[in-house]
């Protein structure tokens, strides 16, 4: 087979490869998630979170994931068996699906549909229909009482989310995500400096869209226990956990293709600021030689080997980072997954600092507060494109 | 007019955030982590009791004087007692066994305050840990050892 | 017509489920995450709203008042740190005070110096659990860890004192049992100097922040009259707009001897209790460093006879604790044991205003308002 039939065979792969990549690898990468959670917030509140399982906790998700898999699957007396059975699955499909219109770059996505947008708001109204049935399936009024709650939570802050999406769409005028991201690639400026208060918008909807803190009162463990994941244990419950740090993922990624420039490196277009494209090599050879350096310090020899081992092989990586000719094919990709990770860690941040609102205040403060923000932002900019436009053609 | 601005930029909430964020610093962190180190208990900690032996001539202290039995709220010390001498019945009061029921006690240290000769005293450990409850009455042989609770290896 | 009576006699088949009545019944079961210990609240609710309360108590009865009269004075003094076991110091100030009341005994100065010194590091102590307790309930987690590490340093002096962290039993009949320990002094200081700041910290995070606010202003409120009714003290009654403290009002121990403030608020909601809450931990502060100055030199035991035979008679002894008026009645028959001693627990007084306090709001408010009482189910059963 000549080359020029590799380069189509690998072209005509590359959705199912990424998508295979991406179901594959999800779980774990959620896993991890979930461990940066703990860490941070024990740094956050002078503690040390996970520490014994591998060295300084990093082989806790593994634990976690295969204690849930092993665990008894508990199933209350009369519940309703099917909807028992395919509620927590729903959630973890859409949000799923919801990848395959992320991209990760200029080249590296799973589809390019020119509805994107649209396509991801409509697989977050598709997953609140997990919860519902989950709540109602349980046969139990507390966790009933949770669902109806999240439920109505999270349809009325899609109200005010779906309205900060538009004003950033008009701005680019097109619903495709990779097209949002060539227009700030073109403009040369990231939207939130055109949409800052539509960003701020986007993330109070977001964060309770995800049902975080401070938003979280349906799940709050002094209320209602655990809202509608009451009755779920083991493995289900471990895909409604999947489920939403999958949404999360989700819902940070549109923040950053919406506001932040996608893939693209800071200062894209400027020729001043090339010394950038050496980031993603410094930062893993800084977390390779990290992991070398705690390595030397562990007591218990496995553990030791194993950081060791990691360690030298994130260097070797770094090191691949570091030729010219590989920075064009990683830069995207990378600048990407930092880009979510930094807005990931400010949804973690604002959960452990704020106290939750009332179920009452949330649904005053989206109905109230965000939507005519929403609408008003909305109005604001389309004068101020018409205006550039000048006047209407 | 400023209570006004510090609403709509969220002031409070990022003067909040700021106090969470600097806390992250490693060297604040304030925990210990047992069993790997093990805390520095006081001087004066109240723990597991220990009957004290006379370094210079290697017998009891205790002089069976019953006080710290009396002391006691929960009457959980026996004391036992022999009068010394050939026939059993003159001299003093001498030590045989002594029994201390660490299931029942609140560690208050009535029974280490009562003592006149610091016989009784209540040390620094505090693993005192067993695997039945007979265990937990400890005689005279446990009380001058001490408990020996198993190190922790990695 | 044919229709009509179809359709009632239908109707009259139709069972009524809990879905048709107006008011449904939740417990709030002994077993829950924020009920502070085994408190048992049965809500009746309008949908979302309290009609009223209920609370079920005496999961945690130990029948501690029975015990006291089987024990000598000085074998008691060690049970009445496990009631209020957030701040045992309180306890055994109160009743060893009463003992001595009733004695005709005083403690010398150098023990009444270094006893309230303790005590108020107690106080300081208990308004941090409860702080970062009741944090937690509205849903910040991180106050809990920072108001812990405070309470840490605090526990570390009174194990370096006494030998316990918790359950100190710090104080004896007639004074104390343990001089002062090298360092005492500097450790106290230190830690006042530090707390200042750490004060500040707390009030960054929660005071002006607007969720913490829409939380709880306007959630609980009882006026000054409804906490006189019921016999409510402390920080509730203080946050109502009464200026009543035992410390100033009838004092005990030294406290005429130093310069401190009663804060006061004028809602009485859950904002209010929680700003004086925090007050109070200035005010306390401000009692340590003045007292620690100056404590005199002399002896601290006072010259009682070994066997405590108090005459006959009874005594009501009262301290401020810092959860409301601790009060113990001491009956004494001139034997060796107490004939009976009653302890007035603040917690279980105030719990009674609970039902008045959470009439009208939601079951999310039950919760805040549990909290901001600052009940202990120790002292509340006994």
């Amino acid at each position: 087979m000549n080359p020029a039939q590799l380069v189509e065979l690998l072209a005509v792969a590359k959705p199912y490869i990424i998508m295979a990549l991406v179901v594959a690898v999800f779980p774990l990468m959620a896993g991890y998630i979930v461990l940066l959670e703990r860490k941070v917030m024990a740094d956050m509140q002078v503690r040390l979170g996970p520490m014994r399982v591998g060295p300084h906790g990093i082989l806790q998700p593994l634990a976690d994931a295969l204690k849930l898999m092993l665990k008894e699957d508990i199933i209350p007396a009369r519940v309703d068996k099917w909807v028992f059975w395919f509620a927590p699955v729903i959630p973890v499909l859409t949000a799923l699906t919801a990848f395959a219109v992320l991209p990760f770059s200029e080249s590296y996505y799973v589809t390019k549909l020119n509805i994107g947008i649209i396509f991801i708001l409509a697989m977050t109204s598709i997953g609140v229909l997990g919860i519902m049935l989950g709540g109602w399936a349980s046969n139990s009024s507390y966790p009933l009482l949770g669902a109806l709650r999240s439920t109505a939570q999270l349809v009325s802050y899609e109200v005010a989310m779906g309205f900060a999406v538009v004003s950033a769409v008009m701005v680019a005028g097109t619903l495709s995500m990779t097209e949002i991201v060539l227009h700030q690639q073109a403009s040369g400026v990231w939207f939130i400096f055109y949409q800052p208060l539509g960003f701020f918008i986007y993330l109070v909807a977001a964060m309770a869209e995800t049902n975080r803190a401070p938003f979280d009162m349906p799940e709050a463990e002094s209320e209602l226990v655990a809202g509608f994941m009451t009755e779920y244990s083991g493995f289900r419950w471990s895909l409604y956990f999947l489920a939403e740090y999958a949404n999360i993922f989700v819902v940070c990624s549109i923040a950053v293709t919406l506001f932040f420039g996608g893939w693209l490196r800071p200062f894209a277009g400027t020729a001043a600021f090339n010394f950038l494209d050496w980031f993603p090599a410094l930062c893993a050879i800084g977390v390779g030689g990290g992991c070398l350096m705690l390595a030397g310090r562990q007591s218990i020899p496995g553990f030791k080997i194993g950081l060791g081992a990691f360690g030298g092989l994130i260097v070797l990586i770094g090191l691949v980072f570091a030729i010219p000719v590989v920075i064009p094919y990683i830069s995207g990709p990378f600048w990407f997954f930092f880009k979510v990770f930094c807005i990931i860690y400010m949804f973690m941040w604002a959960r452990f600092t704020f106290p939750r609102y009332r179920y009452d205040q949330l649904m005053a403060l989206g109905w109230r507060v965000m939507i005519p923000l929403g609408i008003g932002n909305l109005l604001v900019t389309a004068l101020l494109i018409l205006v550039h436009m000048g006047g209407f053609k | 007019m400023s209570g006004f601005f510090r609403k709509i930029f969220l002031l409070d909430l990022i003067e909040g955030m700021r106090v969470t964020f600097k806390y992250q610093n490693p060297k604040l962190i304030y925990t210990e982590q047992y069993p790997k180190q093990r805390p520095l208990v006081s001087e004066r900690y109240r723990g597991a009791p220990r009957l004290n032996i006379n370094p210079e001539n290697a017998e009891t202290l205790c002089i069976a004087c019953d006080l710290c039995a009396l002391a006691c709220p929960e009457n959980l010390i026996v004391v036992g007692w022999q009068r010394g001498g050939a026939d059993g019945k003159t001299g003093k009061k001498t030590l045989t066994n002594f029994t201390y029921d660490t299931s029942r006690c609140m560690f208050c240290g009535l029974c280490e305050d009562a003592c006149p000769t610091d016989a009784l005293e209540l040390t620094q450990d505090f693993e005192l840990a067993n695997y039945t409850r007979e265990g937990a009455i400890w005689d005279r042989q446990m009380l001058e050892e001490g408990p020996r609770p198993t190190q922790y290896k990695e | 017509m044919h229709m009509d009576t179809a359709s009632t006699h239908a109707s009259q088949m139709h069972e009524e489920t809990f879905l048709d009545s107006n008011e449904i019944v939740i417990n709030m079961g002994p077993q829950h995450p924020s009920t502070h210990g085994v408190l048992r609240v049965v809500l009746r609710l309008d949908g979302e709203k309290i009609l009223g309360s209920e609370c079920v108590i005496g999961y945690l009865h130990r029948g501690v008042e029975k015990i006291a009269e089987n024990r000598t004075y000085a074998q008691f003094n060690p049970y009445v740190d496990r009631m209020d076991y957030v701040a045992a110091v309180s306890n055994g100030l109160g009743y060893c005070e009463a003992v001595e009341k009733l004695m005709n005994a005083v403690a010398p100065p150098r023990a009444q110096y270094v006893r309230v010194i303790l005590t108020e590091l107690n106080r300081i102590a208990s308004h941090l659990l409860w702080l970062g307790t009741h944090a937690l309930d509205i849903g910040a987690l991180t106050p809990l860890f920072y108001c812990f590490r405070e309470r840490e340093e605090i526990l570390k002096i009174f194990e370096n004192y006494c030998g316990a962290r918790l359950t100190t039993h710090a104080f004896r009949i007639g004074g104390l049992q343990y001089e002062t320990y090298d360092g005492f002094e500097k450790e106290v200081k230190t830690f006042c100097e530090d707390f200042a700041k750490k004060v500040d910290e707390y009030e960054t995070l929660l005071t002006g922040n607007r969720i913490w606010v829409g939380r709880t202003t306007g959630v609980g409120v009882i006026n000054a009259d409804a906490c006189i009714q019921y016999g409510v003290t402390g920080p509730v009654l203080r946050a109502a707009g009464v200026k009543w403290d035992i410390r100033k009002a009838q004092p005990y121990c030294c406290y005429p001897d130093f310069d401190f403030d009663i804060p006061t608020a004028q809602n009485g909601d859950t904002f209010d209790r929680y700003v004086v809450r925090m007050e109070e931990m200035r005010q306390s502060r401000r009692i340590i460093m003045q007292a620690v100055e100056k404590i005199p030199d002399g002896p601290i035991m006072a010259k009682i006879p070994k066997v405590i035979k108090p005459p006959v008679g009874e005594v009501y002894h009262s301290i401020e604790a810092p959860k409301g008026e601790l009060g113990y009645l001491i009956v004494s028959d001139n034997s060796t044991q107490p004939y009976r001693v009653r302890v007035r627990p603040p917690s279980f007084v105030n719990l009674q205003a609970l039902d008045v306090m959470v009439r009208g709001h939601l079951v999310a408010d039950v919760v805040a308002i549990i909290g901001t009482i600052d009940i202990v189910l120790g002292e509340v059963d006994r």
